[in-house]
């Protein structure tokens, strides 16, 4: 299968970086998922659930509060302000995850439907973890 | 010569102040290690932002997005009133690390009025602040205790007024003057302009034949701004952690000199003592043989 090079940047250092198939990023137009060998474009992201399909097939899931996409034909590069992945190894660091995840969605999104339709995300992404 | 306590009383209280120094050099290298970290880590990010916005400022200039003009990208020519933000630390001995900047601000403070062009001063950072205050230089806001802790938030508030201010048409340029971190013995000295964004020499050709960028028009406006904002909100907290690791590096150097300028002062003190202690028993020695040969 095709992959291309995902790097995610917050200020405080990289968040991911790696080989991904798939990635599904929540623009401001809408939700867009973006394959190997897509098209060049630049645009932003709101906050919302960024989901990279890996090369095993697993799905990671990142919470993100604002970003900048720049998309070219074999790398993605996502610019994050402020960004939680939900990962751990036990439940206890996934439920921390979580809690941060939340923390990071309430402070920028306005309306409480964006809140709860990223939250129910996040709350499905970690239900998979468990 | 001196009296031998005085010089036992000079040993103690050079050693004491080595003891001193020391201490504050190891806590230094200790925080230098935190703040280089941070700010590498973040030079990634910056690196990658300042070419997303190149990009897309080149772009403007290239007319590839249909005449969008803004106001951030293009030069204002016979400005009327600039910002200029400064970033000190909060404490002293740090060797020349403040004085440097200031220094850099003052040159620019001077040319803009040889221009007679209105500044309005924006600090960071104690030294910097008192050294303005002392000499009565009108400071139009000021703010403490970031410049050693840099915090996103914080530094997000303080740089809003001058976007804002500078969208509105208010002031025509903003420049931010620090010291940045270079390596662990020097440090860079760097007066950024953040407003307007610099284009610098960009390649149109290249642009055409490497990618397409995707912008809806009708918010091409409003994306525009968002990511200037966080462009130079970005450029404001990086400058921030590049001069926590710069002042750190700055201390450390600072204090590792004291510490040997103390150690040769306290061989040299030593040395004195020594004479002034085989002086005094020489003497004591002369005035016992002198008084037995009275007696014979």
């Amino acid at each position: 299968m095709d992959t291309f090079k995902l790097e995610i940047l917050t200020p405080n250092g990289e968040i991911y970086n790696g080989e991904a198939v798939s990635v599904v990023l929540p623009g401001k137009e809408g939700e867009f998922g973006v394959l190997a060998g897509h098209a060049s474009l630049t645009t932003l992201l709101e906050a919302g659930v960024v989901d990279i399909e890996k090369e095993d097939k697993s799905v990671e899931s990142i919470v993100v509060n604002w970003g900048v996409v720049q998309v070219d034909e074999e790398k993605v590069v996502i610019l994050v302000e402020g960004a939680t992945a939900i990962r751990g190894e036990t439940e206890s660091e996934i439920a921390k995850a979580l809690e941060e995840a939340k923390e990071l969605i309430n402070e920028v999104a306005n309306s409480s439907s964006a809140i709860a339709s990223v939250s129910a995300k996040i709350e499905s992404a970690a239900q998979k973890l468990i | 010569m001196a009296n031998l306590k005085d010089i036992q009383r000079q040993i103690k209280s050079v050693s004491n102040t080595q003891k001193t120094t020391r201490a504050m050099k190891l806590v230094s290298t200790a925080k230098l290690r935190r703040a280089e970290e941070l700010a590498k880590r973040s030079r990634l990010y910056a690196q990658k932002m300042n070419q997303v916005i190149a990009e897309i400022a080149g772009r403007i200039e290239c007319n590839k997005i249909g005449g969008l003009e803004n106001r951030c990208f293009t030069e204002i020519e016979n400005p009327k009133m600039v910002d200029i933000i400064f970033v000190t630390a909060d404490k002293g001995l740090c060797g020349g690390f403040n004085i440097q900047t200031i220094k850099a601000v003052n040159k620019l403070l001077k040319e803009y009025k040889e221009k007679k062009v209105k500044v309005r001063l924006r600090g960071i950072g104690k030294k910097g602040i008192e050294y303005y205050k002392y000499n009565e230089v009108e400071m139009f806001d000021t703010v403490i205790n970031l410049s050693s802790k840099p915090d996103k938030t914080r530094s997000d508030e303080f740089i809003i007024t001058s976007i804002e201010d500078y969208k509105e048409g208010k002031i025509d340029a903003v420049h931010i003057v620090y010291n940045g971190y270079k390596n662990m013995i020097t440090q860079e000295l760097h007066v950024n302009r953040v407003l307007p964004i610099d284009v610098g020499d960009f390649d149109c050709e290249k642009v055409e034949s490497n990618s397409m960028m995707e912008l809806e028009a009708e918010d091409e406006e409003k994306m525009l701004d968002s990511l200037i904002e966080k462009y130079v909100n970005y450029n404001m907290y990086y400058s921030l952690i590049d001069s926590v690791a710069a002042e750190h590096s700055a201390r450390m150097q600072a204090m590792d000199t004291a510490t040997n300028n103390a150690k040769e002062m306290v061989k040299s003190l030593n040395v004195q003592f020594n004479k002034a202690r085989q002086a005094a028993i020489t003497t004591e020695l002369i005035e016992i043989i002198s008084g037995v040969e009275s007696m014979k």
